[in-house]
């Protein structure tokens, strides 16, 4: 078990620098998401912390010490890699045990901790197979098999669900998080999924161009987003975000509604408000939106279209008769649901939020 | 299997092989008739007598067994060396990092360019010097060293299709650089090694102008075949006999492993797709 604490950290590519400063505490024992648009360095910093990638400035610290020059095997981590990286030539069975063998650990340790390694992954009839022989979601089993049986100090993924389809990917996540409870290790998790984000996650921690822009729980990533990309980033379907400007009477949007909150002058704000945060036909702030398209999803329904200033709109409507293509509704939301953000995109808080 | 082949394609395939086929034919013919005989070619008829004869002198005359337990252990010392080696070497190329690597590399590989031709008088000065003359290292030293540039290259060209996901898996279970050649990357790169040993044993089998320079006392099959050759005799059965038993063993070994060959691009499937 252990802490993880990212000092200072920097890692360039010749002049090209892929993380720039940061900092970042992973508590002992946490589920740790890193999430972030494509290339903001989410694997780089997920094998810093490995020690596959050397570190050009900062310190990586493990319960405390600097463990920069150590090897992946003397910080006590294990990874479990996007395409599996299983060893062809081995077994199930000897792809598991081979790190302990590396270790120099006994025969029969080997077979008995790969045989708990097993039964915790329910693949014990699968042991005498190479993995050519094995479907996507067993390989990824086996992979976390490999990683489990040293019985590590934090476990590191990046992206392992991706290469699984819709389904698999569903009960793949729902183990790695029974894992978690049952080893109560550290988890580091990097991950485009939106929905693996908030499910695993205790602290989801956003990246952009090699920088945290804001890391703490999900609920707190949701609720109270600290600037517009991690509004935008968290939540699906996205946020709205509604051309607003500050006036003597709080902040009119250009869509119509005003929110009674005091902003000192600034002419070019947004509004962000969340599709589930509408309340179609309710009472609030209201305007009218014109609906181009209905999405029907069973339980919910997701009207896309256009609001009276022409910007574009997701709403969702979960319990309202019948809206069509082509029909006009008023929508409306609750005013201290609504989030300020500046030109810049920073959050702009009044004194409630 | 694609569907059968066109009946045309089959018999073309049949002229070629029989326009290769037919030389070879010849030679056993010629070794199995007096030289009388086949004067003015294998295939007359004029007379026909089947004699063993050649083979008989050929044997009695030149140290037959002699040449080709020195042809085998040469070729066989060489492929292993460089089968041993290479792997290694193209390993330590590919994946490692270490000064002056690129240069070296550049180095081994353009040897390739280099004729054996240019070698063989600093290397006659350098083995007499060391009193080389006449040992086998002589010829072995420069068989493998020679191999490198094409082998290094062959095997360095395959690894760079192998997935680097399995080299950092390796480090992250514990292996060092040694332990990843040794349990991850040779065990799956071993159709390249198998095609690069054929390729050597082939060509240092065949060999003729090194340990006919550097070898006096145990010399190989090709050496006994030029000596065959060099007289003048009209000896066609016994050249024949010479040239058969040199070639019987790279055929034989050509005709085994020669699925290796085709199998050379395949193999890499490193757990992904
Ligand atoms: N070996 C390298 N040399 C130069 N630049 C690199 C190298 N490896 C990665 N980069 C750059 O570093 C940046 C971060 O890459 P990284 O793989 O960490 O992104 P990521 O957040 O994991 O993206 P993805 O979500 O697509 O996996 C990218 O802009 C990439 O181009
Ligand atoms: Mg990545």
């Amino acid at each position: 078990m252990s802490r993880i604490d990212l000092v200072d950290l920097n890692k360039s590519y010749g002049i090209f620098e892929v993380i720039s400063g940061l900092n970042l505490s992973i508590e002992d024992g946490s589920f740790t998401v890193f999430v972030g648009p494509s290339g903001c360095g989410k694997s780089t910093l997920l094998r810093m912390i490995a020690g596959l990638e050397p570190i050009t400035g900062g310190d990586v610290r493990i319960d405390g010490n600097r463990v920069n020059d150590a090897s992946p095997i003397e910080r006590g981590v294990a990874m479990v890699f996007q395409n599996y990286a299983l060893y062809p030539h081995m077994t199930v069975e000897q792809n598991i045990g081979f790190s302990l063998r590396m270790a120099k650990f006994g025969k029969t340790e080997i077979a008995e901790r790969v045989s708990e390694a097993a039964k915790t992954l329910q693949i014990t009839d699968l042991l005498k197979r190479k993995p050519a022989q094995l479907s996507g979601g067993q390989r990824q089993r086996v992979a976390i098999g490999r990683a489990i049986v040293r019985d590590p100090q934090a476990f590191l993924f990046d992206e392992p669900l991706s290469n699984l389809d819709a389904e698999l990917r569903v009960s793949m996540r729902v183990e790695i998080a029974k894992l978690h409870n049952k080893l109560g290790a550290t988890m580091i998790y990097v991950t485009h999924d939106q929905t693996e984000a908030m499910t695993l996650a205790d602290k989801i921690v956003v990246m952009r161009h090699g920088a945290i822009e804001q890391a703490g729980s999900p609920a707190v990533l949701y609720n109270d987003p600290a600037n517009m990309f991690v509004a935008g980033f968290i939540g699906s379907p996205r946020m709205n975000f509604l051309r607003a400007s500050a006036s003597a009477n709080g902040v009119v949007l250009a869509a119509g509604p005003v929110l009674p909150m005091p902003v000192s002058d600034q002419s070019d704000l947004r509004v962000g408000i969340r599709p589930e945060h509408f309340i179609v036909q309710g009472e609030s702030s209201r305007f009218d939106m014109h609906v181009d398209v209905v999405e029907y999803l069973g339980g919910t329904r997701y009207l896309y279209g256009t609001a009276p200033s022409g910007e574009e709109l997701i709403v969702e409507a979960r319990d309202l008769g019948s809206v069509r293509a082509g029909d006009s509704v008023p929508v409306g939301f609750q005013p201290d649901q609504a989030l300020v953000f500046s030109g810049t995109g920073d959050r702009i808080r009044t004194e409630r939020q | 299997m694609i569907g059968r082949a066109p009946r045309w394609a089959i018999a073309i395939m049949g002229l070629i092989a029989l326009v290769w086929i037919i030389p070879l034919f010849g030679i056993v013919v010629l070794s199995v008739r007096p030289v009388g005989e086949t004067m003015l070619g294998w295939w007359r008829l004029d007379s026909f007598t089947l004699t063993l004869s050649a083979w008989q002198r050929v044997w009695d005359r030149y140290p037959l067994a002699d040449a080709f337990w020195t042809t085998a252990f040469l070729a066989g010392v060489s492929t292993f060396l460089t089968m041993l080696l290479t792997p290694a070497a193209a390993y330590a190329f590919h994946f490692l990092k270490f000064r002056f690597r690129r240069l070296l590399l550049i180095v081994i590989i353009n040897a390739f360019v280099l004729p054996q031709q240019v070698v063989i008088i600093p290397l006659f000065r350098l083995w007499r010097d060391m009193g080389l003359m006449d040992n086998f290292a002589a010829v072995v030293v420069p068989y493998v060293g020679l191999s490198f540039a094409w082998s290094i290259f062959l095997v360095k060209n395959f690894l760079e299709d192998f997935p680097k996901d399995l080299i950092e898996a390796a480090r992250i279970d514990g292996c060092g650089p040694v332990a990843t050649f040794r349990h991850v990357v040779l065990p799956n790169m071993l159709s390249p090694v198998y095609a690069v040993g054929i390729l050597q044993f082939l060509w240092t089998w065949n060999a003729l102008l090194l340990p006919m320079l550097y070898l006096r006392t145990h010399v190989p099959l090709p050496v006994v075949l030029a000596r065959v050759a060099g007289t003048y005799d009209l000896n066609w059965d016994l050249r024949a006999v010479a040239a058969l038993i040199t070639t019987a063993v790279p055929l034989i070994v050509f005709i085994v492993f020669q699925r290796q060959f085709a199998a050379g691009s395949q193999a890499t499937s490193g757990g992904k797709e």
